[in-house]
């Protein structure tokens, strides 16, 4: 499925935090979206995925939810948002039980997606019980379980030590390939992009607006050579310059105001 | 030692009394102004801020107390209960209040003994009054006698509420138990049972009953005093101080004395159409009454108990309350009836007429 | 380690030092300087203090320190406690109140949480609740025992809305405090996978809620406790708090005092029933 806004704008109250944003989300890419704190990329992605209020219809879905869908456009979150009264199985579970389907595939669907987690041994332990590297399978595990058409993404690894992220990042890819989810991924992590994005969103300081649609011209699998190295340098220097330029104006606002 | 534990052993220094007064619930709600000469051996006594109290009010006001070498301060309690606990606790030396099943026990502890007369119900007084609900009445609920069978209001077991039933029912040949007593704590309480008619009947002061009846919620069936007469409230001191300071005990009576000798010369007279009358200083002690109860005179003027001029005690109905006391359960059966009484400070006590 | 590839010179080389050796006089140990600030369970140290305090008590009083009628000794308590026991007056008084605490504290309650739970989710019901609650909740109960009366009777129905109306309010501050706590986003988490809203109050609010709502239950059950006494100066002829009133009037301070005793000792049990209930409910902390 795909999405497209034309000429989003949002406000909270008085305070302009998205300013005439146009963007497709096209059928089966990984669009990364970067832009300084505050900017509003979580706004942004509450509007597309439908929890964050916003009047009119600046927003539009189109296609057809593939075989098996739930819901068409599923969230993983930065904070994991788990129900810390459930175990692993329930959380994910949690967001089938109000679906009208047999218990027998109910359980099955959520096995599955454990497995391809690695959480099937941890099925019934409390989230407490996980290191946040595991948490964040679960919310990815659950929002899996309901085989969403898109994918929003917000910070998902953005709580986790650099290790656990780099690791999660990898299983992430092979994962998405199986399916190609459409998906919309916020990360303030310039490697993160490079290595998952098919085309990179640079949105400007508050309020959001489009600065720039960066292109990451090599195919994933090509990525992690030396090559691909050498090319990515400069696509991650053109991208720095780019943050680096909204952060700097932004400072100096802040020291004016 | 340092400041901080000083400060802490001085605050227990505070005292057992204060401690335990605390915590048996006393309250001395505010000690009167101090008569004109503050001088002479300082007593303190508790009272209710009731007219049954007059002649401390007036023997304190007329300076009776200081012509006997004595400074008494006088301690206002909110509750009949606290008088004789502020006495056993050694906060007053004196006491004056209505005799209840909880004085008794504590005179079972040897803690009170009774000295002298307060109030009684006497024929021709209304102090107390059978009260019947309108609706009793109108089904045929109309004379005190028919309080058998009855739900009535009171406001605790042991209460001089208990007792005036418990006299009732001698008197027409029943048993307390077959008057259905609910326990309310307080007279608002009962007020409030009787107007929605919870209960058929009760006993109130006259005060209550004349109220509710001016509402036409209640009708008088009749009065303590003509039916049942007996020994209301007493004035009592600790058997110690009999002991250690027995003239000082007869100074307190016969100033007390005197107070109640001007109560009678000044409300207990009547004119000669035989209705009630003023005699001398009248409208002094009336006023004297009225401050010390916080009361409008008028008010206080209408519901003016017998109080005996000597203070003499109807010595067989002190007897009769032990007894039924502890007929009832309410007192332990070990105590001497004549044991809650020191004869000796009143001349010529008297017994209840047949 | 370059120690291990060269060659060995036999007569140079120190003997081998054990590894605890210290290397020079100079050093010193390090010494823990933490601890303390950390509540550890010490069991013994309150049991202690509590059989020290008994037994002071009691000495007190067989040593004539106080008056028996002023603190009678644990031993007197002990044997009104007894005497209660023996007559079946304990066993009468106790289901009496234990009725009344039940019906009163489930009444009040059930409405505390059901209007604390809509003050919680509608806006509504928030803006009409909020002020109500802060305007009627500071009502001394004991104050309106007359109205109670007159509405009510002097039957069970007037004590049960004593203890029930005593509960209500902190309930709804409880539990209203309680769905204002739960998390957001968890909320947000559950509409943005489709949950109807029953289900997200179900299955997300309410057990979110649960923490909160069971400390309300610890306070409110102690509340119920204390408007036991309360609920009884209505014309009760049974219950523990009667029994402790009517022991007040006639000055039985042993006897009060046994009263008193089998209410701690009623709060004691409830609180530990509570605590179960937490550690079952609650095993998710
Ligand atoms: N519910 C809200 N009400 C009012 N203001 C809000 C609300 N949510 C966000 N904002 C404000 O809107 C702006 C954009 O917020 P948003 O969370 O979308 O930014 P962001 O780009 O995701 O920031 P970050 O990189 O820190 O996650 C911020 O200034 C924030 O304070
Ligand atoms: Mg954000």
């Amino acid at each position: 499925m795909e999405l497209f806004v034309r000429g989003l704008s949002h406000r909270y109250g008085d305070l302009l935090v998205l300013d005439s944003i146009d963007l497709d989300v096209r059928e089966g890419e990984i669009l990364v979206v970067i832009g300084p704190s505050g900017c509003g990329k979580s706004t942004l992605l509450g509007i597309l995925g439908g929890i964050v209020p916003h009047g009119g219809e600046a927003v539009r879905i189109a296609g057809e939810p593939p075989p098996g869908c739930l819901n068409p456009v599923s969230f993983v979150f930065q904070d994991f948002s788990l129900l810390p009264w459930r175990s692993v199985e329930d959380n994910v579970g949690l967001v089938l039980e109000h679906q009208r389907m047999p218990t027998g595939e109910r359980r099955e669907r959520v096995e599955d997606c454990l497995r391809r987690m690695g959480l099937l041994e941890f099925r019934k332990a409390l989230p407490k019980q996980l290191s946040g590297g595991m948490r964040q399978r679960v919310g990815i595990a659950r929002a899996l379980a309901t085989r969403p058409a898109i994918l929003l993404l917000d910070e998902p690894l953005s709580a986790l030590d650099a290790q656990t992220r780099d690791l999660l990042m990898e299983d992430f890819l092979d994962l998405w390939k199986r399916d190609r989810t459409t998906a919309v991924y916020v990360t303030h992590n310039l490697n993160e992009a490079l290595r998952l994005a098919d085309r990179v969103v640079v949105l400007t300081r508050r309020p959001g607006r489009i600065r720039d649609i960066v292109k990451v011209g090599l195919p994933r699998e090509d990525r992690a050579g030396a090559a691909g190295q050498a090319f990515l340098a400069e696509v991650h220097d053109r991208l720095w310059e780019l943050i680096k330029a909204e952060a700097r104006i932004a400072d100096r606002e802040i020291v004016d105001a | 030692m340092n400041p901080r534990t000083r400060q802490f052993y001085g605050a227990l220094g505070v005292g057992r009394r204060a401690v335990l007064a605390l915590a048996l619930g006393l309250g001395a709600l505010s000690a009167l102004p101090a008569p004109a000469s503050a001088q002479g051996e300082k007593v303190t006594v508790a009272v209710l801020p009731l007219s049954s109290s007059a002649p401390i009010f007036i023997a304190h006001k007329r300076g009776y107390f200081s012509q006997e070498g004595l400074n008494a301060e006088l301690r206002s309690f909110s509750a009949a209960q606290q008088v004789p606990v502020a006495v056993t606790s050694g906060d007053a030396d004196f006491g004056i209040t209505g005799l209840t099943a909880g004085f008794y026990n504590l005179a079972a502890k040897g803690t009170v003994k009774i000295v002298a007369a307060q109030s009684r119900e006497e024929p021709g007084y209304q102090l107390s009054a059978y009260l019947a609900t309108k609706a009793a009445y109108d089904a045929g609920f109309t004379t005190p006698a028919q309080f058998k069978g009855k739900r009535v209001a009171t406001t605790t077991a042991g209460s001089t509420f208990h007792y005036m039933f418990g006299l009732l029912a001698e008197k027409y040949g029943f048993s307390t138990k077959d008057i259905q007593m609910v326990p309310l704590q307080d007279v608002p309480k009962m007020v409030a049972a009787f107007k929605g008619g919870q209960v058929e009947g009760m006993i109130a002061p006259v005060t209550v009953a004349r109220q509710l009846e001016a509402e036409g919620s209640a009708r008088i069936l009749g009065w303590v005093g003509d039916v049942t007469p007996w020994q209301l409230g007493a004035l009592f001191t600790s058997p110690e101080t009999i002991r250690t300071r027995r003239a000082t005990v007869e100074k307190f009576v016969r100033a007390y004395q005197r107070g109640a000798a001007d109560y009678n010369n000044a409300f207990n007279v009547k004119d000669t159409t035989g209705q009630p009358g003023k005699g001398p200083g009248y409208d002094e002690l009336l006023a004297i009454i009225a401050e010390a109860t916080k009361q409008k005179p008028e008010l206080v003027a209408v519901s003016l108990p017998f109080i005996d001029p000597q203070g003499r005690l109807l010595v067989d109905d002190v007897v009769r309350q032990t007894k039924f006391w502890q007929a009832e359960g309410q007192v332990d059966k070990a105590l001497d009836p004549l044991s809650t009484v020191d004869l000796s400070f009143v001349n010529g006590h008297l017994l209840t007429q047949k | 380690m370059p120690d291990t590839t060269e060659a060995p010179r036999p007569m140079t080389r120190p003997a081998p030092q054990p590894a605890a050796q210290a290397p020079a006089s100079a050093s010193r140990p390090v010494r823990f300087r933490g601890g303390g600030f950390v509540a550890e369970p010490r069991r013994w140290a309150a049991l202690l203090a509590f059989v020290i305090a008994i037994a002071a008590w009691e000495a007190s009083g067989r040593l004539r320190l106080v008056s028996p009628l002023f603190l009678p000794p644990p031993s007197a308590i002990l044997l009104a406690l007894q005497g209660l026991v023996a007559d079946g007056s304990l066993a009468r008084n106790l289901a009496a109140s234990l009725m009344r605490i039940g019906v009163g504290w489930t009444l009040g309650t059930a409405a505390g949480v059901l209007v604390g739970f809509a003050m919680g989710i509608w806006s509504i019901a928030r803006a009409i609740g909020l002020p109500a609650v802060s305007a009627l909740f500071p009502i001394p109960k004991i104050a309106l025992l007359p109205l109670f009366i007159l509405w009510l009777g002097i039957g069970e129905a007037s004590k049960f809305a004593t203890i029930g109306l005593g509960v209500f309010f902190p309930t709804v501050i409880a539990t209203y405090s309680a769905v204002d706590g739960v998390p957001r986003n968890l909320i947000r988490m559950g509409q943005s996978f489709n949950m109807p809203w029953l289900d997200v109050l179900r299955k997300v609010v309410l057990p979110g809620a649960m923490p909160g709502i069971l400390a309300g239950f610890r306070i409110s059950a102690s509340i119920a406790l204390i408007l036991v006494v309360s609920a009884e100066m209505i014309g009760a002829d049974y219950g523990i708090g009667a029994f402790v009133l009517n022991a007040g009037n006639l000055m039985l301070t042993d006897q009060l005092l046994a009263g008193v005793l089998v209410l701690s000792l009623l709060g004691l049990a409830i609180g530990t029933a509570l605590s179960l209930l937490e550690k079952t409910l609650l095993k998710w902390r």
